[in-house]
């Protein structure tokens, strides 16, 4: 085959460059692994056995359990609500015409570029001014505000993609606009709502610098983990939970991807 | 960086309904609005009046004054002094160096996949960006295990006797050599992505143009290919270097005092131990002002969905 793009041997050094990136990535996460199985107290070489002892010790963390607990309840209520937002914002901005529709676009998708540090300063500013205490609340708050724009951006294409018609159509025939929503216009954009919400729900249970500064005395599991990091003796427990969440999270991800796909096939065949 | 162009759609003559549409309109919208200039545009004017001294810590001792701001740029510890020595320049040259590497590690990536890789490309996207989507903490807790003193890497130095029994390579950990390698790991998956988009809706036709009119593949590469790809290079470049202007955690976590960098400082004075929220919120909002001065100047390569993997 002549390609254009490359000569036989510049795509076979480009995908040994590929493989070596994949290794770049995937050699630390591995190497977490098999230190979740050993048997000492300090993660170094040479192994000195298997054990489960990490994954049991973990399953009696009552600190850890609560911390996962507390940001898993962030991260539904960070999703529901950046979800919603975003099909408002969405719905708005691809379907209706109003005045200032760039300003709104930037303002929503602006905490994008945010860095953390200083959003999560300005909340606690926020926060200690009106005398609001610190709590899952403030995280959650917090978090709907980062989250918001991955949900639109996931979402406006979506809604680009669907045919006008169709909602015209449920007009004509009397339905009202929720009416309309509901029957027509949140069916035929489920899969990218089901992709917003796992892009929150993810972001959420994972967000560290902006919770550090609102959260209040129930940790969240970042939070937890973090503090964690500074006791050695605890690093093996720490490397074990990481390993469960991390295999859930790529299940959750993998899932989520071969679940679009397949669904947006349905849809784009209907 | 207006994500919506008025839809050919919506120009085409159709019967419409016209339901009190105006008002329809400013309320679907004005949910998302409001939230976000309650929590996030508000914060950011206090930010701003603590900077001044019209809101402080301590609420008995306010006081309107520019010297905080007056110190700040003029003290060599953030700003001042000889150029480039500032903790702000620190900072700044990390997330250039860092977004610069992740920019040169990720293109061959996004090329070999969009134009070497075939039918299974998007599989492999997969594959690169993964790692992405999982959580940071435990990708820097990874690092640190391999780059501790104790740790995997030196380890293995050791047993292989290219480092003594008691040899210690200082610069592998606690260093800001430590804080790149990491942000550089963190950050690549999502550089792939926008360059891969802007590569992947590349014509070929054009490449074939080239060929055909005897070009060589590299003076294509670098006549049609990269041009091309700019865009996408430049948002990718963006899209990193702008959230690690005040990143805290890695170097707290792998970069010890000499991977000290801008954001430390803002979370410390807002810390436990001496907190100084005025000071502090001088470093802030001159960030601030910072992003928005390079979100202006950048925004012209933005497309936001871009940075979605749809």
């Amino acid at each position: 085959m002549n390609d254009v793009a490359l000569s036989k041997n510049g795509a076979r050094v480009l995908r040994g460059f590929f493989a070596l990136v994949v290794v770049f990535l995937y050699a630390p996460i591995v190497i977490l692994l098999i230190f979740s199985f050993n048997n000492s107290d300090i993660p170094a070489f040479p192994l000195s056995g298997f054990t489960l002892h990490w994954y049991h010790q973990f399953l009696v963390n009552a600190d850890l359990r609560a911390s996962l607990e507390t940001s898993a309840l962030i991260a539904v209520m960070t999703s529901i609500g950046a979800v919603v937002l975003g099909v408002l914002s969405s719905i708005a901005l691809v379907r209706r015409k109003f005045r200032g529709k760039a300003a709104a676009s930037a303002l929503l998708l602006s905490p994008l570029v945010i860095p953390y540090v200083v959003f999560g300063i300005s909340l606690l500013l926020l926060f200690h001014t009106i005398g609001v205490p610190r709590g899952m609340f403030t995280v959650v708050i917090g978090h709907i505000v980062i989250t918001l724009p991955y949900t639109i951006l996931v979402l406006v294409p979506r809604l680009e993609q669907i045919d006008e018609s169709l909602e015209e159509a449920a007009y004509d025939l009397g339905a009202s606009r929720f009416r309309t929503f509901r029957s027509i216009t949140l069916p035929l954009i489920l899969p990218a709502v089901l992709s917003a919400f796992l892009i929150a729900f993810t972001t959420s249970f994972d967000e560290y610098a902006v919770a550090s500064f609102v959260v209040g005395s129930r940790s969240t599991f970042p939070i937890y983990l973090y503090s964690a990091l500074r006791f050695p003796s605890q690093l093996p427990q720490v490397i074990a939970v990481a390993v469960v969440v991390l295999i859930v999270s790529l299940t959750v991800v993998v899932a989520a991807e071969l679940g679009r796909r397949i669904a947006e096939r349905r849809v784009g065949a209907a | 960086m207006s994500i919506v162009q008025p839809s050919e759609i919506a120009a085409a003559p159709k019967r419409r309904r016209r339901r009190g549409t105006a008002k329809v309109n400013l309320g679907l919208i004005s949910v998302p609005m409001l939230w976000l200039i309650l929590f996030f545009l508000i914060p950011v004017v206090l930010v701003a009046l603590y900077s001044v001294g019209v809101l402080t810590l301590i609420s008995y001792d306010k006081y309107l004054s520019l010297d905080l701001w007056r110190y700040f740029l003029g003290n060599s510890t953030y700003l001042g002094g000889p150029l480039g020595r500032g903790l702000f320049w620190k900072s700044m040259k990390m997330s250039l160096g860092v977004s610069v590497t992740c920019v040169l590690l990720a293109y061959p990536v996004a090329y070999m996949l969009a134009l070497v890789a075939g039918r299974r490309k998007y599989t492999l996207l997969l594959v690169i960006i993964t790692p992405f989507l999982t959580s940071y903490l435990l990708r820097v807790l990874a690092w640190r295990v391999l780059l501790n003193p104790q740790g995997v890497i030196q380890e293995v130095l050791r047993g292989l006797g290219v480092l003594n029994a008691d040899g210690n390579v200082t610069w592998l950990y606690n260093s800001t050599f430590a804080v790149y390698l990491v942000l550089a790991y963190a950050w690549v998956p999502f550089v792939a992505l926008p360059i891969f988009v802007s590569l992947e809706t590349l014509d070929r036709r054009l490449l074939e143009a080239a060929s055909d009119l005897g070009a060589s593949r590299l003076r294509a590469f670098w006549a049609v290919t990269l041009p091309l790809s700019i865009p996408g290079v430049i948002a990718a470049f963006f899209f990193v270097f702008v959230p690690t202007l005040g990143e805290f955690v890695t170097p707290s976590l792998v970069g010890g005092a000499s991977g000290y960098m801008y954001g430390n400082q803002i979370v410390d004075l807002f810390g436990a131990g001496f907190p100084d929220w005025e000071t502090g919120s001088v470093l802030a909002l001159f960030l601030i002002g910072v992003v928005v001065v390079l979100t202006v100047a950048f925004s012209r390569f933005l497309q936001p969905q871009q940075v979605t993997a749809e």
